[in-house]
């Protein structure tokens, strides 16, 4: 599987190499130029935007270059939004969340595909029901929950649905992945006298990491970029999170356009960064349990 | 920065009695605008700037104090925006008692005013309302109130003569069967700004008087390419506001008291009228482009920029307006909403009692939030005159606006308080919020389509008000 | 076939800490959910305290409610030009890029990089670019450029094209997503298949028609799931560009919801809406699953 994903090479590039079609390949390419301009172009805009002023902004020419770069806006995000705090409060939250949610889905979707027992199917249709239900129909319940357990506006508040919401789609794609596991290898194992937890650690773990990392990815976008529990869970200054801090950044620099823009960048600017740096395992471990499923 | 929270209301207000009060303590307020310094205890000028707190009436701390416990307070607000003069009142308060109080930290969660209306919400279900919180006047704070989340205030008000700070009545639209739940921000009417050089632009002299000289004026304006009125209408409350004052010039105080009362319907002929007007003035093209869009701020920014000629808003917004670029050089002037077909006393305002601090009755620490509480709105006008927020306050203001550098824009507007002669409510806070819901809606709409049947609007406010009716 | 036998107790070892979680945090709430949508409550005042009316919210709610049938039907709208539009557009970019390019990864991560956004971000960005040409929205100032002033418009505060202008923001950020899956999906297939193919005089396009298509409905399966949930559960980003207006225009259930439940202040009815909408994406995953697995029957 993870011989077949492997991007660069792909065969039917090779094909078209031999029968160019100059019409066609010209069109083909227009597209490709027309989808990256339309699916960049406006975060390009947004760096553009956040180094103007508020004159060059509202004067409404839009795709003129600020006259001087306005790195003030970048102070006042960073002096005013307490950005740091957030950051770390939101990668904290993140982190843990993912650690969590692979420990805990590996492991059932381990127990669904490989273990031999009446009830895993039924299991594995409880985790798929769970990745239709919207979490804001949640809220209230859960408030009320947790006010009885007494672990509001605490991140254990926030990591604890976060992790919930997010199991579903894990063991879907994990154990999309498992059932792939040629099941040689446990009897191979099971001659050699391994336990079950030995068989887990040793030998699915290591060869599911591109589920894995489909999952830490999956989990990462949406954990970063939630607000509404967020925003309701949390009260303590000291705890609230990036997505939280770039909703009140707007409404407190309500006149400032260009420090929003610039807290705008600066809160897209870790994922983008971790995008990055990451965009081939992303790419390749993306489906890589979905695409068995 | 301003709130829903602002438009309260009262349905005792819209009686004439209770009006009555609001007008006194305006009258109030004006006199002890004019006579200027004759104070009890403080002075005035700048209190921003000066020491700690300790010259302030001491509150009777000495319980927290003594015992030394460490104590967290968590004050949940609607100031979140740091270059609103309300933003540095609390934080220099805040910081203050904390120094006096060092056992007390005051934890502060700045909310805007949506986010913080939501979470109050799914909080008070589930009993988990902070220490300090904000609400809103009657109809507003009634299900809270209702489900006994709020510890009565009537002892605490009177500690320090706290309550001989606030305009006599004004503390009644938070008044329950005899207790005091909350202590307001503002008192406020609402009123229109404008643009002096974009008026002179059109060559128009004066403010308009009447509605069609409104309509005539948006018509000029708008040929000159210039917006005659901003507004936030995402927020649609604002549309309503200004609808209501419509209203108020056509039918008079009390309309939604009345439809409460079985007097009159929404098909009374002066809400059809009401809504005509409303409709003209959008087909006048009063409004700016894609102003259901604008969130409030957005809408308001417009006016501050000095893109737009006219803006109808509480007089909440004069101290933000006052500090804006487009208020340079006394460029901006207040008028009152005018009549409407001939009709109405420009001198009764859309009233709009501020959203207020209430006490969480489960609170952990009651005796020293409410300590922290009545010394917070004990030097709440003094900071807030320092740092030129003091127009439309709840409290009686010591001091001289003009020597402490109020524009006459401010001090026409404080004029104003002196000539209000009752007036009534914004609707969300006279009707229930399924109601009003249903309302802002419909009011909205009209934003969009000008063409709708006004008597399809009246239908369309008749049903939703039976259908919510307990 | 499953080769571990393993105990009770080591089954519940692995599968219960996920499961008690999962449970208690999505299943116990929803429960709780469908509880409250018979009583008509404000959320604020203890349940203890609010009447029970059985099923009336759900019966005010099909018959007497203006809003909620209109929002439906837009939920739908929002799923249909995702599936429409957006997936066909996706496995053709997909199966285009594997043809044409070599630096595959450079294209797909960068169509990928607007689903890694926040809302907020997104929704504040659009925003802009949607404003009048006089507030410098981009699209009004290009229209205006080249002579179609005719065709500017006030995309979010026209009721008649707002919800199309929120379905375009939609359309564009998870493009990348579905196209992401697709062009994996693609990849994965093996190439001695088309070699095969090559070989019986099936090559380009065709070789798409015969191999690529059938090959692909259970990924196609995959993305059609996600986007239909997607598209029911949509909320954040009509609340940060429209809050559901102007008057409704843009309301879908998951808004309506919100609306009933906080702003309203009618708790019940608002669970009622939410509890139709769990049931909605259940009805509707059941039957996705139902026709593909038919398709796949079909061609395999």
């Amino acid at each position: 599987m993870n011989r077949s994903v492997s991007l660069p090479s792909a065969k039917p590039a090779a094909q078209a190499a031999k029968r160019p079609l100059p019409i066609v390949k010209t069109l083909v390419f227009t597209l490709f130029g027309i989808l990256l301009v339309t699916q960049l172009y406006p975060l390009l805009w947004l760096l553009i935007y956040s180094l103007k002023t508020n004159e060059e902004i509202l004067s409404g020419s839009f795709f003129a270059l600020p006259k001087a770069v306005q790195w003030v806006n970048y102070k006042s995000a960073f002096g005013g939004g307490k950005y740091w705090d957030y950051l770390t409060n939101s990668l904290l939250v993140t982190t843990i969340t993912m650690v969590c949610v692979i420990v805990l889905a590996s492991l059932a979707a381990f127990a669904i595909t490989r273990f031999r027992w009446k009830y895993s199917q039924y299991v594995m249709l409880l985790f798929l029901l769970g990745m239709m239900i919207p979490l804001q129909a949640t809220l209230l319940p859960i408030m009320v929950m947790f006010s009885h357990l007494d672990i509001l506006n605490t991140r254990l508040s926030l990591i604890l649905p976060y992790i919930a919401f997010q199991t579903p789609i894990a063991v879907f794609i994990m154990s999309g992945f498992m059932k792939t596991i040629p099941t040689e290898i446990e009897e191979s194992a099971i001659i050699d006298g391994a336990g079950v937890l030995r068989i887990f650690r040793s030998i699915v773990l290591p060869v599911s990491v591109p589920p894995i990392m489909t999952v830490c990815i999956l989990t990462f976008i949406n954990i970063w970029n939630e607000y509404v529990l967020a925003a309701t869970f949390i009260s303590k200054e000291s705890l609230k999170t990036l997505p939280f801090g770039v909703n009140s950044f707007v409404s407190q620099f309500s006149v400032n356009y260009g420090a929003i823009g610039a807290f705008l960048v600066l809160g897209a600017l870790p994922v983008i960064l971790i995008y990055f740096l990451l965009a081939e395992k992303i790419t390749k471990g993306m489906v890589a349990g979905a695409v068995k499923g | 920065m301003k709130p829903v929270d602002n438009l309260k209301g009262v349905n005792e207000l819209t009686n004439g009695k209770k009006v009555l009060g609001v007008v006194t303590a305006a009258g109030l307020l004006a006199a002890s605008l004019s006579a200027c310094g004759s104070s009890d205890n403080n002075n005035n000028k700048n209190a921003s700037g000066s020491e700690p707190a300790s010259s302030a009436p001491a509150s009777s701390a000495a319980a927290s104090q003594s015992s030394g416990e460490k104590v967290t307070i968590t004050f949940q607000n609607i100031y979140p925006d740091s270059s609103d003069p309300k933003y540095q009142m609390l934080h220099k308060i805040v910081s203050d008692y904390e120094t006096a109080h060092p056992n007390v930290h005051i934890e502060l969660d700045s909310l805007n005013t949506d986010q913080q209306k939501l979470k109050l919400k799914t909080q008070a279900a589930s009993k988990e309302v902070p220490d300090i919180t904000i609400v809103n006047p009657k109809a507003q704070m009634q299900p809270f109130v209702d489900a006994d989340l709020f510890a009565p205030l009537n002892d605490m008000v009177q500690q320090n003569g706290l309550a001989d700070t606030f305009q006599t009545g004004i503390l009644d639209p938070y008044t329950f069967n005899g207790n005091l739940y909350a202590l307001p921000d503002g008192n406020n009417i609402a009123i229109l700004y404008y643009n002096k050089e974009l008026f002179q632009q059109a060559g128009i002299a004066n403010p308009p008087s009447t509605f069609e000289e409104l309509i005539a004026d948006v018509k000029t304006l708008k040929a000159k390419g210039i917006t005659p009125l901003a507004i936030g209408e995402k927020d649609s409350w604002t549309g309503s506001f200004l609808f209501m004052n419509i209203l108020l010039r056509t039918y008079g105080p009390g309309f939604l008291q009345d439809v409460t009362d079985g007097k009159t319907t929404f098909e009374d002929p002066a809400f059809l009228e009401a809504v005509q007007a409303f409709e003209d003035l959008v087909k006048a093209g009063a409004f700016q482009d894609g102003a259901t869009s604008f969130d409030y701020n957005a809408g308001e920014n417009l006016f501050k920029t000095g893109k737009s000629a006219m803006y109808f808003m509480g007089s909440w917004a004069t101290g933000g307006i006052e500090t804006s670029d487009v208020s340079k050089d006394a460029n901006v002037g207040v008028f009152k909403f005018p009549t409407v077909n001939g009709k109405g006393d420009p001198n009764q305002y859309m009233l709009a009692p501020g959203s207020a601090f209430a006490v969480s009755k489960n609170s952990k620490h009651l005796t020293e939030t409410l300590d922290f509480l009545n010394y917070f709105m004990l030097n709440y006008p003094k900071e807030l005159f320092g740092l030129k927020g003091a127009v439309g306050l709840a409290q009686k203001v010591e001091g001289d606006f003009k020597a402490a550098g109020y524009s006459d824009m401010s001090i026409t507007v404080m004029d104003l308080f002196t000539s209000v002669n009752g007036g009534d409510l914004s609707f969300d806070n006279t009707m229930n919020p399924a109601t009003s819901q249903v309302h802002l809606s419909s009011i909205q709409n009209l934003f969009v389509k000008p063409d709708t049947d006004p008597s399809a609007v009246a239908k369309e406010h008749q049903q939703a008000y039976e259908d919510n009716k307990q | 076939m499953k080769v571990l036998k393993v105990s009770n107790w080591t089954i519940a070892a692995f599968v219960l800490p996920c499961l008690i979680i999962y449970i208690g945090l999505v299943f116990v709430p929803i429960g709780v959910s469908a509880y409250t949508s018979l009583f008509q409550w404000n959320g604020i005042v203890p349940l203890g305290m609010a009447k029970y009316i059985g099923f009336d919210n759900y019966h005010r709610m099909f018959t007497g409610d203006s809003v909620f049938w209109p929002a439906v039907r837009r939920t739908f709208l929002l799923a249909g030009f995702s599936m429409l539009i957006q997936l066909p557009l996706a496995l053709l970019v997909a199966i285009l890029i594997g043809r044409y390019t070599r630096k595959a990864n450079f294209l797909v991560s960068s169509y990928f990089l607007p689903v890694i956004l926040s809302v907020v971000v997104i929704g504040q960005l659009w925003k802009t670019i949607y404003n009048p040409a006089s507030q410098g929205g981009m699209i009004n100032q290009i229209l205006d450029k080249v002579g179609l002033h005719s065709w500017t418009h006030n995309w979010l505060t026209d009721p008649k094209v707002a919800i199309y202008a929120v379905i375009v923001v939609g359309l564009w950020q998870y493009l990348g997503y579905h196209l992401l899956i697709q062009f994996t999906g693609i990849q994965n297939i093996p190439a001695d298949i088309y070699e095969a193919a090559k070989i019986d005089g099936a090559d380009g396009f065709k070789a798409d028609r015969y191999i690529t298509l059938p090959m692909i409905v259970p990924i196609f399966k995959i993305s059609f799931v996600l986007s239909f949930i997607g598209s029911l559960q949509s909320f954040d980003l009509i609340m940060v560009m429209t809050g559901g207006g102007p008057a409704h225009a843009t309301d879908v259930v998951a808004m309506h919801m919100y609306n009933m439940s906080f702003l309203s202040q009618k708790y019940g009815y608002g669970s009622a809406v939410g509890t139709f909408l769990v049931a909605m994406c259940l009805i509707v995953t059941v039957l996705i699953n139902f026709i593909f697995n038919r398709l796949e029957k079909r061609y395999s």
